[in-house]
């Protein structure tokens, strides 16, 4: 579970937060060294806030605790004394020859985490960014020898004969076998490859789905929707159909099952991602009822997927696929005039569509305060800004947020701004003219909430090896691309 | 003394306060998760103060040699010593 703790930074209290610290990173599948070095780290962060950042004064300190299923992140953010870690560089000879320890609280939580960042955010405080991948056993370890034909379970059943049952932590071996003998090393979700970190999720509850069985108990097909922690929604994900059960409906009776369950579940709808590589995923989701609502340029390493004779180029975006498991949508909007009629077109698609409200800039009602989350995903090299509140404060305080983050040198930059919130209009055309473009409607994706996201890429973008099935996803691709290159162009003339 | 939680800045200021002019501490750290460094900064200085504080610790958790290693102290500080069996 994500936990969110907010504290007055004073020393009593730096117990009790090391103490949930490492009983959170057990509860989540750190082994107890991990979770005690993890907790170490959260101490020495907080022991020096403490000690130089409020120093006498009164301050106080939040911690965020984030999972995922490959890594624990856990965010410290304080509102002290200013501070730069690169003045404090650690010297262990100075330590033992002038007894000076400066640098060695950072030193030591650098050396404890995976991964460890520091985010200077100005007048909106400072962030300490701790991360630990999760040590696990890896499925592709257990086969010495490229696959065989005899590897795969031999002879496909009668279609009555396959049983669909929810998925339990008891399958997490039988997914992962079932991935690696059908995707060898392709699979683009790494963590698929780890019976441990499967079991943990379904454990956890981040996600349910449905295992297809044979007579004989050997595992032909996954699929599983994988829980949003920010909304009551979910990504239809993780699907498999092992090879010699292909072609016997075995995913749209997948598909229909995880709909039922969703429901279930009191989920306002599901989305997928569709690889723009091909159009295989995008006409599954459209036969499905889903209706595509963005276009996500991302990066990731080039690879080559198992029977479908494709490499992967270094640009693998997604198609965001949305299809509404409840008649009602929440909140109503206020469309961005540059996008309003795109976005008009996007939501015909629905049968049910949210109340469109004319936005006055600067209501009374709104934020004046500016409220923004980062999620970092060092794996794909990208950020994601979630704009809580778009405040009067948005402009400074994104500048600030995006200062912070530049000599992290990510690919790809994307910000998810409300669309119940008059002053996402302005914020929209403030992006713009720093090289945001276009990505799509993100429906329901934060708080319930419809959000519009932009996105910046640093990156050489092949418009030609992006496939798109549907026309709306045409529209999008068509837009973006001249935005793109728009920006190009206005580079290479500078 | 046996150190009831963590070897963190609290206990640091406790052990301190309750050392006095006492020549030597042991203290064994069964129940630590961890020793941080302003721990281990606190028995450097116990170690090289005139006249010098004799620390032993015992049942160490892994995490404090990993610590003592990060801060370059491990060749600095006699182990076989300071860590009883």
């Amino acid at each position: 579970m994500e936990a969110h703790i907010y504290i007055e930074a004073r020393l009593g209290i730096l117990g009790s937060v090391t103490d949930f610290t490492y009983k959170w990173c057990v509860n989540m599948g750190l082994d107890q060294t991990d979770a005690a070095r993890m907790a170490l780290a959260v101490d020495e962060i907080l022991t020096d806030i403490l000690l130089y950042a409020f120093r006498d004064e009164t301050g106080y300190v939040e911690i965020w605790y984030q999972y995922t299923f490959s890594e624990i992140e856990i965010i410290i953010q304080e509102m002290g004394e200013p501070f730069d870690p690169g003045r404090h560089p650690y010297s262990a000879e100075k330590a033992i020859h002038e007894n000076d320890f400066e640098g060695a609280c950072l030193e030591v939580v650098r050396k404890m985490t995976d991964h460890f960042l520091f985010l200077n955010r100005g007048k909106d405080g400072k962030e300490f960014r701790l991360v630990k991948r999760f040590a696990s056993l890896d499925i592709r370890d257990h086969f010495a020898a490229p696959l065989e034909e005899q590897d795969f379970d031999v002879e496909p059943e009668s279609d009555e004969n396959y049983l669909l049952t929810p998925v339990t932590s008891e399958d997490a071996e039988d997914i992962a076998k079932l991935i690696y003998r059908s995707y060898s090393y392709s699979y683009p979700k790494e963590e698929l490859y780890f019976p441990n970190l499967i079991d943990m999720a379904i454990r956890h509850e981040y996600k349910f789905g449905t295992i297809v069985r044979t007579v004989s108990g050997g595992p032909a097909g996954y699929f599983a929707v994988v829980k949003s922690t920010d909304s009551m929604i979910g990504e239809v994900g993780h699907a498999v159909v092992s090879p010699p059960h292909r072609k016997r409906g075995l995913m749209k009776r997948m598909m229909n099952k995880l709909i039922e369950m969703s429901r279930q579940r009191g989920l306002l709808g599901l989305f997928g991602e569709a690889l723009t590589i091909h159009t295989f995923s995008q006409k599954v989701n459209e036969k499905f009822g889903f209706k595509s609502t963005a276009l996500v340029i991302a990066t990731s390493p080039k690879r080559t997927f198992k029977g479908m004779e494709t490499e992967l180029s270094d640009i693998m975006s997604v198609v965001i696929d949305f299809l509404p498991l409840t008649k009602r949508w929440r909140k109503p909007i206020i469309l961005p005039e540059t996008y309003a009629n795109l976005l008009s077109e996007i939501y015909s698609q629905f049968e049910h569509v949210p109340k469109v409200t004319a936005g006055k800039e600067k209501s009374d009602s709104e934020p004046i305060k500016t409220n923004l989350d980062l999620n970092i995903s060092y794996e794909k090299n990208s950020v994601l800004i979630i704009v809580r509140d778009v405040g009067s404060t948005f402009e400074a305080s994104c500048k600030r947020l995006l200062r912070s983050i530049e000599e992290l040198e990510m690919t790809s930059v994307y910000i998810d701004l409300p669309l119940n919130e008059s002053r996402t209009n302005s914020a929209i055309q403030w992006l713009k003219e720093r090289e945001f473009i276009l990505a799509g409607l993100m429906p329901l994706f934060h708080k319930e909430t419809d959000y519009f996201r932009m996105q910046r890429i640093r990156a050489e973008v092949d418009f030609d090896i992006i496939q798109t099935y549907t026309e709306i996803a045409g529209k999008l691709k068509e837009t973006i691309k001249n935005e793109y290159n728009a920006i190009q162009k206005k580079g290479s003339t500078a | 003394m046996v150190l009831p939680g963590d070897f963190n800045l609290k206990a640091v200021r406790q052990i301190s306060e309750l050392l006095g002019d006492r020549k030597e501490l042991k203290v064994d750290l069964e129940k630590s998760r961890f020793v941080n460094s302003k721990a281990v900064i606190f028995l450097h200085n116990l170690m090289i103060a005139e006249p010098a504080v004799v620390v032993k610790l015992k049942n160490p958790p892994k995490v404090f040699y990993e610590l003592i290693s990060t801060l370059g102290l491990h060749k600095e500080w006699d182990l076989d010593h300071i860590i009883e069996p």
